[in-house]
């Protein structure tokens, strides 16, 4: 199979990755919950792999927090920072990860920015949104959908500028971009542990910037006799036992990218989006593409996306139709009554899936 | 070889302050809380030996690892906490 679906998740893993959830199925107990040697072994398994986040993304160690995915992030960081009737300022691309569960809370949500690849336009009506009070700004780093990488540093620097707690989505940039805790000053940061980082599914991190309120209550294996959560991290917000074989495996995805180099990875990604926007471009479709832009492609077909990308899985080509759980970013595109199809590269993106992706469009368009 | 108790709040800065020393050349294991030390329950500790818990704490301290009590071995070979 021809994988182009990575921004729905890394499909194949990195060597080590397989190894390191087997090895914990094998060796690994309950961390923080024993002092017996498979115990230990869980907490080491847990401890190396948060500290090499922490490296990562200018975290203290403590502060990395692990949650089953982006959305579980999302949703604590936002839980903590927006109350019913907050005011808080978004991008034009965000997930429903971000949007659902601000509407849940009954927040007054200010759209800012929805021009595709242009800073100039996002950064314009995102201060101007932010001059008008916010209680929180929320904003991706990168569109899922075309891969638009946002003026972060930029957005950061107004949210502290105007006093703005804010929000990171980081989903589709974490183990492609740099993403810096210290540097943006950034209330939290939330990423999945499965796509950028390599880990395997059922992972994610929340990096916190500031005092966080639990989703989740109970068990942390710390300050037993005390009925309400710890107060300090990471246990305030770990309760429950923790997915370790998933951690370990991600652990071995964040080793992978530190030998590989995200700048890598990220070359290798942006090179064969832009050969596959420019193959996509020459077959007549509808391409968006622009400055900014990540591995990831969206184009609109002469027919239905959906069915374009049923005759690209009959050909053994992976990759993802439809609104991609972000209506808010097809509506700024222009993009919501067709949706599109959307192809993004991971960290093996080679010249020849890109070559097949487009013989295979060309044979698509004879049927 | 006479053995003192630095405790913490959970695993994570127990383990964190375990490399710490270790690193620096310190001697030091990584155990459960005795029960009868940590009210609150649940914790794990460093054994160290009683020459090395000045250094040990410094180097906690300067790394920012929270720890919560330290428990010091008496000439009748009991452990009492000491006053921070």
């Amino acid at each position: 199979m021809i994988y182009l679906d990575s921004g729905a998740t890394s499909f194949y893993k990195p060597p080590g990755v397989e190894q390191a959830v087997r090895c914990a199925l094998e060796t690994c107990a309950n961390p923080g919950r024993g002092g017996h040697a498979a115990a230990m072994r869980a907490a080491q398994t847990v401890l190396r792999c948060r500290e090499t986040a922490g490296k990562m993304f200018d975290c203290p160690t403590e502060q990395v927090v692990f949650t089953s995915n982006c959305t579980h992030s999302l949703n604590i960081a936002i839980g903590t920072l927006v109350k019913p009737g907050s005011r808080v300022v978004i991008s034009g691309f965000e997930h429903n990860a971000v949007t659902r569960p601000l509407h849940a809370l009954g927040a007054q949500v200010t759209v800012a920015g929805r021009t595709l690849f242009n800073w100039d336009n996002t950064l314009e009506e995102f201060e101007q949104a932010l001059k008008k009070g916010a209680t929180a700004a929320v904003f991706t780093h990168c569109s899922n959908v075309f891969g638009y990488i946002l003026p972060v540093a930029e957005m950061a620097a107004l949210c502290r500028q105007y006093q703005v707690p804010f929000i990171v989505d980081a989903a589709q940039s974490a183990g492609t971009l740099p993403v810096s805790l210290k540097k943006w000053g950034a209330d939290f940061i939330a990423m999945p542990g499965h796509k950028g980082l390599l880990g395997p599914q059922g992972t994610g991190l929340l990096l916190c910037g500031c005092a966080p309120k639990p989703l989740l209550l109970g068990g942390t294996g710390s300050d037993s006799v005390n009925q309400e959560m710890p107060d300090f991290l990471p246990d305030r917000l770990e309760a429950g036992t923790l997915n370790v074989p998933g951690v370990a495996g991600l652990g071995a995805g964040l080793s992978y990218l530190q030998k590989v180099g995200i700048d890598r990875v990220h070359k290798r990604e942006c090179a064969q989006a832009k050969r596959c926007a420019e193959g996509l471009q020459k077959l007549g479709m509808q391409v968006f593409t622009g400055e900014h832009q990540s591995g990831t492609v969206s184009f609109v077909p002469e027919g239905d996306c959906e069915e374009l990308a049923q005759k690209l899985a009959d050909r053994k080509i992976a990759v993802r139709a439809g609104l991609h759980c972000a209506p808010l970013a097809h509506e700024s595109a222009g993009t919501l009554k067709t949706g599109t199809v959307r192809i993004s590269y991971g960290y093996d993106a080679a010249p020849w899936q890109t070559g097949e992706l487009i013989s295979a469009l060309e044979r698509c368009k004879f049927f | 070889m006479k053995h003192c108790m630095i405790t913490f709040r959970s695993v994570t800065p127990a383990q964190r302050g375990e490399g710490l020393l270790r690193r620096a050349g310190l001697e030091c294991n990584i155990h459960r809380t005795p029960r009868w030390m940590e009210e609150q329950g649940c914790g794990y500790c460093l054994r160290v030996r009683c020459q090395d818990v000045m250094p040990a704490l410094e180097l906690l301290r300067a790394q920012d690892v929270s720890f919560r009590k330290v428990y010091l071995r008496r000439e009748n070979g009991k452990l009492e906490e000491v006053a921070l």
